[in-house]
């Protein structure tokens, strides 16, 4: 495995943060008032070229980091991109070349990637699964993912790949 | 082949089931541990290393993402109603502040010695980043302590209380949304003059409790500050629901916030005002489990 591959899947994983907060943060760009979940969609979208143990790895570092960025309990979002990680690194031979597998991993990886989350804060003590629009919150990333799903995984495999004539090219 | 591949499944399984545990270990002591020294040196620093990021991104993108609103608000002819809207907000809360004004001085006038302080200072700051996921109440904001911004502080935009300061660096602070679940505030309903706590949900409503009212809280009533940690007088919102009080029950209710919190870009933070417990507050004010919500709370 190539260093300069994990390297680019960080620096990917931190922009797609600083994205989140500010270009798609509040009150900013969230069509019906919330936001497509571009770190998942990363991550979802990295796993074609980065080998699964280094995925799942990496899929822990950009959940703690969201948990440092964000206002809930430490290890949450870790423990569901982790999750996500995993299911991404198991169906990647799939969808790597494949439009429609890599359409629906996005919207789905993304769904489990929520609901996981409500699921372990509510255990944890947080009143996530009581909050008001919790359902919005859950399913509309998920659907706006699945609309950034095309362009995300292009630039990625613009990224990793500029040569290579697939679906995305 | 299949040795290598079975090899393969079986270290990223127990990396996987690793990992998992160990982010299970982390909320856990997250949530347990008393002080939050550890997970606030952690935040700290990794926002120290997102500021410069967010601020150059925000700074560079601000004008598309204005045009992307300015599309979407339909030609301007969104653009005008927002303005008039915000006009409206304002003229509304002018009118809210006078009243709650009205109210303590008629309260003070009612306490012999006592006057009126001069005016609170404030600093105005512009929110640059938020939380990254729907489910965060947090906001970024560009004043630190150098701005003499110190955790506990109210912040406030022109419709109401917004929230609170909750983690500070020398430039920058995060405030905690009245939204959030880990925020509690002190209140007092301005038609009873009783007292009551109002806690964030998340989003939506904020939940009023009042364990000690003898009289109903109708809907529309003004919700303000009591001045037990933050300025007195602060807008909350408006009672969302009519709620009767009866005898040995808590009086439970909604109160929909003044402040537009999924629109606020700039904020006034009261540095004027300590909090009476400043000190409570870097310990206990920065916690993020709802569980440790009645250690933050102002009531």
């Amino acid at each position: 495995m190539r260093r300069s591959r994990i390297v680019i899947a960080l620096i990917v994983v931190v922009i797609a943060i600083v994205l989140q907060t500010t270009v798609f943060g509040a009150g900013r760009i969230q069509p019906l008032g919330v936001a497509p979940a571009l770190v998942v969609l990363v991550l979802i979208g990295l796993a074609p070229y980065v080998e699964p143990e280094y995925h799942v790895l990496l899929g822990f570092t950009a959940g703690i980091l969201v948990d440092l960025v964000g206002s809930g309990t430490l290890g949450l979002w870790a423990m569901s991109f982790t999750i996500v990680a995993f299911l991404a690194g198991r169906l990647r031979a799939r969808y790597a070349d494949s439009i429609v597998w890599s359409l629906v991993a996005a919207f789905t990886l993304t769904l489990v990637a929520q609901v996981v989350y409500v699921v372990v804060s509510t255990l944890f003590g947080q009143e996530t699964l009581g909050e008001p629009n919790v359902v919005a919150k859950i399913v509309m990333p998920a659907v706006w993912n699945l609309v950034l799903a095309y362009p995300v995984f292009w630039i990625l495999r613009y990224a990793y790949a500029p040569r290579d004539r697939s679906w995305a090219s | 082949m299949l040795p290598q591949s079975g090899r393969r499944v079986n270290r990223v399984t127990i990396l996987f089931t690793s990992l998992i545990a160990i982010g299970f270990l982390i909320a856990t002591f997250d949530v347990r541990s008393e002080s939050d020294d550890v997970g606030d040196v952690l935040r700290e620093g990794t926002q120290s290393v997102f500021t410069p990021l967010q601020k150059g991104v925000d700074w560079v993108t601000a004008p598309v993402v204005g045009f992307v609103d300015g599309v979407a608000n339909l030609a301007g002819l969104r653009d005008e109603n927002d303005r008039l809207e915000a006009r409206v907000r304002e003229l509304e809360a002018e009118v809210r502040a006078t009243d709650a004004l009205e109210e303590q001085v008629v309260q003070l006038e009612l306490i012999n010695g006592l006057t009126i302080g001069e005016e609170l200072s404030t600093v105005t700051a512009r929110i640059y980043a938020s939380g990254s996921t729907p489910f965060d109440n947090v906001r970024y904001i560009d004043k630190g302590s150098n701005d003499g911004v110190i955790a506990g502080q109210a912040v406030i935009d022109e419709d109401g209380l917004v929230g609170r300061v909750d983690l500070v660096s020398a430039n920058d602070a995060r405030i905690r949304l009245i939204t959030d679940p880990a925020v509690s505030v002190g209140v007092r309903v301005q038609s009873t003059n009783e007292t009551g706590i109002v806690t964030g949900r998340g989003d939506g409503p904020l939940r009023l409790e009042m364990y000690r009212a003898s009289q109903p809280v109708r809907e529309g009533a003004l919700v303000v500050t009591d001045g037990s940690r933050y300025p007195p007088g602060l807008v909350i919102g408006s009672v969302a629901r009519t709620a009767e009080a009866e005898v040995g029950f808590v009086l439970r209710t909604q109160v929909e916030p003044a402040a537009n919190l999924s629109q606020v870009d700039y904020v006034k933070v009261i540095v004027g005002f300590s909090p009476i417990d400043a000190g409570l507050e870097s310990d206990a004010g920065t916690t993020t489990p709802t569980t440790r919500s009645a250690a933050t709370g102002d009531g």
